[in-house]
């Protein structure tokens, strides 16, 4: 026992230290600042609406939806690795505490989203429904009972199918949950008490047809990877994740764009920046996510200045943040050898963040057209765009 | 006519040096192999002959002017073929040969009728919208031939050439090398597989410790270590136990 521990304990603390690494640079960086601005906005035109809602607003359904939806995605944080298939095979009969840890914390790192949904419902709850306070403490309890149970259904389910059909799992948890703090939230606890019952008696029929099987390290191990490139790929958007090969897509339909680029040795950089940037999913998806939340802020926040000020935040992010994935220099590349001028991969990276950030400014002005002054955050995103990238240092001249 | 000069080189990636005082030559034509056990200073001496590093002293001659006279002359004159295959995961096989021929300053046509030929020399005529993750070890080495040899500059210089690639591939490399060789293009190149090594070089530099300990013919190797008969495998375990004894 003390050896499982052990490994758990060790795994757990470099894990975490992991974690607190990037989240470091999540919060101390600019899109956090954008986000705080983005769910002040989202809070105002919350509790503006709050007051006109109408009392037929289906509210238990939509809380009941969210909710439930979010729930029911309750992957395992196992932080099994590879060679454990190997290593701690002798230990399988001992596994079991092991995963019991694993789920414990599983689930303290997943309830805390779920119940600050449920929370943040808590107002429009008691606008529109007849709850009682302590009615819905007691929803929340019902919520809590609810999330330790999928953790452990999807558990027991992805190592009793070894990782096979989850999505069937995953909707019928996600409808019975839906169910069930749907009826908590019309109180009839009858039916509460039903869809638990259901949901313990799946449970332990998975539970038992886990006794009966070895370890599927494969799948879990193959879990745990994807979750830890999604963090890294994450945390990649804040800061530089060393050694993370971003996903490459062909993404035909924007072939045309290559078409900018002439056939000449002065254009060589140009040829590759413009297709590392439409191709690399991380550099695209990137400036795709942050012109969809500034063309959506522009589009239902009313309040001039706060579109103003997202526009420009979101463009200071878009650009600083595609010119250091662009320009830094990790790995030696082929290109530091070609016979063109040095400064040419800047210019290159330049001329495509212009052309971009044009189209983020031209979608966002169509978002905003209807409002006074609707060309102002588009003036602002070309503005704020240039000067970042006059005033920001080029992150390939330190490393030479 | 020299082609590659380096006087006294010395240097490495800290202040202590791993190459000490190289000096060497390769002529127009030539095909001289650098020979030497691991950590001898091969890579670091490739890596300072195509100016990712720069020494510390000495000079290094490309065409007659060093990186910092001329930088894009100096780059046009050689191609570099890496050890392990460096490729863009964005760019299609195609997309390479035509980035590599834009930065060369090579026009459509000739890298037309270039491609084709290399194209069907390495047996990849049909690879030509995939992308790289899609190929092998040896197929990404032969889209680092291919652009090398697209270039068609004054002096290649191929890492290992032959890890990865499979016999019909080091045939086409070599017949690649042959061809370029009787045109005037010098090569150098580094290598552990000394019987090829010795059956089509030149020239011999056997580094040591990071000086040369050895350079010539076959035959000047086989008088400096006094070892008439012996084939290249044999001077270079020679030099092995050298070291063992100091």
């Amino acid at each position: 026992m003390n050896n499982l521990q052990e490994v758990w304990s060790k795994r757990f603390n470099h894990y975490m230290n992991e974690v607190q690494k990037y989240m470091r640079f999540v919060f101390t960086g600019h899109l956090a600042l954008v986000f705080v601005f983005v769910l002040g906005a989202l809070g105002y035109q919350y509790s503006e609406w709050l007051e006109a809602v109408d009392d037929t607003f289906p509210a238990e359904w939509v809380v009941a939806s969210v909710v439930g939806f979010i729930m029911a995605l309750s992957r395992p944080v196992t932080l099994l690795r590879e060679p454990d298939q190997v290593y701690l095979l002798p230990l399988e009969s001992k596994m079991p505490f092991y995963f019991k840890k694993a789920l414990t914390y599983t689930l303290w790192s997943q309830i805390g989203l779920v119940v600050i949904l449920y929370l943040v419902a808590v107002p429009l709850l008691r606008t529109v429904t007849e709850l009682s306070s302590s009615q819905i403490w007691l929803i929340l309890i019902v919520i809590i009972i609810l999330k330790y149970l999928n953790v452990h259904i999807e558990f027991n389910y992805r190592y009793a199918n070894r990782g096979g059909n989850l999505l069937i799992d995953r909707i019928a948890r996600m409808f019975l949950s839906i169910l069930a703090i749907e009826s908590a939230l019309t109180l009839s606890y009858s039916f509460v008490i039903i869809l638990l019952v259901l949901l313990i008696a799946y449970n332990s029929a998975l539970a038992k047809k886990v006794k009966e099987q070895p370890i599927p390290y494969e799948h879990f191990v193959k879990a745990e990877q994807n979750r830890m490139m999604g963090f890294y790929r994450f945390a990649n958007y804040f800061t530089d994740v060393p050694h993370l090969h971003g996903s490459i897509r062909r993404r035909n339909w924007l072939n045309f764009v290559y078409n900018l680029v002439p056939y000449s040795q002065k254009s060589a950089q140009s040829y590759l920046v413009y297709r590392t940037f439409i191709r690399t999913d991380d550099h695209f998806y990137l400036w795709v996510r942050l012109t969809a939340i500034s063309a959506i802020v522009a589009l239902f926040v009313n309040i001039p200045m706060i579109t103003w000020i997202v526009a420009a935040a979101l463009a200071f992010a878009t650009t600083i943040q595609l010119k250091y994935a662009l320009l830094s220099s990790g790995d030696f590349r082929m290109d530091r050898l070609y016979p063109i001028e040095p400064n040419q991969r800047n210019q290159a990276v330049r001329k495509v963040l212009r052309l971009f950030m044009v189209i983020q400014a031209v979608i966002v002005m169509l978002c905003s057209i209807g409002q006074p002054l609707f060309f102002i955050p588009a003036l602002i995103i070309i503005a704020v765009s240039e000067a970042t990238y006059v005033m920001t240092k080029d992150p390939s001249v330190e490393t030479e | 006519m020299t082609v590659l000069q380096l006087t006294n080189v010395t240097g490495g990636y800290t202040r202590k040096p791993v190459i000490k005082e190289l000096s060497f030559t390769i002529g127009e034509g030539e095909l001289v192999g650098l020979i030497g056990l691991n950590g001898a200073g091969k890579s670091t001496t490739i890596k300072h002959i195509i100016g990712t590093l720069l020494p510390q002293n000495g000079e290094i001659r490309l065409n007659g002017v060093t990186l910092n006279e001329n930088l894009n002359q100096y780059r046009s004159s050689f191609s570099f073929i890496p050890e392990t295959p460096v490729l863009y995961d964005e760019l299609t096989l195609k997309e390479h040969l035509e980035l590599t021929a834009m930065a060369y300053g090579i026009d459509r046509q000739t890298l037309k009728s270039r491609s084709e030929v290399l194209l069907k020399e390495f047996r990849m005529e049909k690879r030509l919208n995939w992308f790289p993750s899609h190929f092998s070890k040896g197929m990404r080495q032969k889209v680092m031939i291919m652009c090398a040899f697209l270039v068609d500059p004054q002096l290649y210089i191929i890492d290992e050439p032959f890890v990865g690639l499979d016999p019909l591939g080091i045939q086409s490399l070599l017949d690649q090398m042959d061809e370029k060789k009787k045109a005037g293009a010098s090569i150098l190149m580094s290598t552990h597989i000394l019987s090829t090594a010795e059956k089509h070089c030149d020239r011999i530099i056997l580094l040591h410790e990071g000086r040369v300990r050895a350079q010539g013919t076959m035959n000047d190797l086989r008088r400096a270590f006094k070892m008439p008969d012996a084939t290249l495998d044999d001077l270079y375990i020679a030099m092995t136990k050298e070291q063992d004894n100091e």
